[in-house]
């Protein structure tokens, strides 16, 4: 067993001789990330330049995100069928606002693990129950033998649909301006 | 003081009906009324039933049938799927969507759109932990893509090559191994680690097949059968191909990356300081061959 040990001490030894850093120098435990020290004097043996050149920079200003969303473009047609919000808007009851995307507020919901779908219009303002009252005889149009069911939370500013309609209401609400 | 309440409290008796088994009550808060639950288990279920999987709400893996040799596993030979954890994906990108990315200016397309680009909408992620490597741009909206742009991507499809070039843009796929991807997934992160920026490895061999190809428009193909398969492509889908030489964006149609590079205009080996806007540049000589191209 000493002689085990005698070993491997001489093998440590050995290696330690082998990376004079790792011998120099103790091993040392943080306690955790956030207590340890900052990094200091790294030694950087590889020989390098530093430059400042304008036009590879660009090159680098084209790689860093933006911090806000954009305004969309002002296109005479869209061609790829998103359409902006109207500005003839004030002199309805109701009003839906556009998302931080510039997108309608229009969502399905999955519920009860795949087998319930329901339609949720978010960010209503003004009347909302002049809103229900011209979606619905649209909505009954398409579940016809069906009938429908609908809920207003008038609170929160929102309308669910039982079912999946939400291209059918984005198509609703783009004939409308929204 | 005690002997007042005393006193008060034998007045009171006098007048207060007598003490007898008909007036005992419990003191007031002593008991507490029983709420009686309701439904079927008196509420003490949730709703989730009895036993099994219902009632402790861990429903079995799809395909598990209970101990059954189960009906995936019943036939001995199926090779369609035969190493699908191991294949590259290429999370699907519609051209309609593109299209939307730059109409709503999330995407400039004055400028060549890579998959850096792209990720840095924030609309499109990519996990290349997950053996995700990038776009695969399909050929919906096809037929209503009008944007002039010069794109990579990782994978496109005949139609989707010949939408862009009947637009009048250029488009390329090229391949990025693991390391580049995770440098692009979040440039900026990236170069606040303060890592030299890697070198982009070649593909694969089961994918060099496809990025050497003209006909897929592959990073590695030669140049010339491109501008040959271009012209092919426009007679076969009946459009007649813009000439990009006469193009007043000549020079934003025409920046491609080197097979070795990650960022446009930035070499690997560089190392980027945000925060003193200075570029490091490596001098050593065998610094130099190990990222030179």
């Amino acid at each position: 067993m000493a002689s085990i040990r005698t070993y491997l001490q001489r093998i440590i030894t050995k290696t330690c001789f082998m990376h004079p850093r790792v011998y120099n120098s103790p091993q040392i435990r943080n306690s955790s990330f956030h207590s340890s020290k900052f990094l200091v004097d790294v030694e950087v043996n590889t020989k390098y330049e530093t430059t400042k050149n304008p036009e590879e920079w660009k090159y680098v200003e084209r790689l860093l995100p933006v911090t806000t969303v954009p305004e969309p473009k002002k296109l005479p047609v869209y061609a790829s069928g998103w359409k902006p919000q109207g500005d003839d808007l004030k002199d309805r009851p109701y009003f839906i606002a556009r998302t931080r995307n510039h997108m309608m507020p229009v969502y399905l919901e999955i519920r009860q693990r795949g087998t319930a779908r329901h339609t949720i219009i978010k960010k209503i303002q003004g009347d909302i129950w002049q809103l229900e009252k011209d979606l619905r005889p649209f909505l009954e149009d398409l579940l016809k033998p069906k009938n429908l069911r609908l809920q207003v939370n008038e609170f929160a500013g929102k309308i669910c649909i039982n079912g999946d309609h939400v291209n059918a209401i984005k198509y609703w609400l783009g004939e409308r301006n929204f | 003081m005690g002997s007042n309440t005393a006193e008060k409290a034998l007045q009171m008796l006098k007048f207060l009906p007598r003490v007898c088994l008909a007036n005992l009550k419990p003191s007031p808060g002593s008991r507490t009324s029983k709420k009686r639950g309701r439904g079927q288990h008196g509420g003490d279920k949730h709703g989730a039933g009895n036993k099994g999987s219902g009632q402790r709400q861990n429903y079995m893996r799809l395909g598990y049938e209970t101990g059954n040799n189960p009906f995936y596993l019943r036939f001995p030979h199926e090779p369609y799927y035969q190493g699908h954890h191991l294949r590259r994906e290429y999370p699907p990108l519609s051209m309609l969507d593109l299209l939307k990315l730059i109409e709503m200016n999330r995407l400039d397309a004055s400028k060549p759109i890579d998959l850096v680009s792209i990720l840095n909408t924030g609309l499109y992620k990519i996990f290349p932990d997950q053996r995700q490597y990038g776009v695969n741009l399909t050929d919906e909206g096809a037929d209503v893509f009008n944007a002039k742009v010069n794109i990579e991507v990782q994978w496109a499809t005949e139609p989707v090559i010949a939408a862009i070039e009947r637009a009048g843009g250029v488009i390329t796929t090229a391949y990025y191994d693991q390391h580049s991807l995770q440098a692009m997934i979040n440039a900026k992160k990236f170069f606040e680690r303060g890592v030299p920026i890697p070198r982009r490895m070649m593909p694969p061999p089961d994918a060099i097949e496809y990025y050497a190809d003209p006909t897929k428009r592959g990073y590695l193909a030669d140049p010339e059968k491109i501008s040959e398969e271009r012209l092919v492509l426009a007679q076969k889908y009946g459009y007649e191909l813009p000439q990009i030489e006469k193009d007043p964006e000549y020079e934003m149609l025409t920046e491609r990356k080197d097979p070795r590079q990650i960022f446009y205009g930035l070499h690997p080996g560089w190392v980027v300081n945000l925060k003193d806007k200075v570029i490091l540049k490596p001098q050593d000589e065998e610094l130099e061959r190990y990222y030179a191209s």
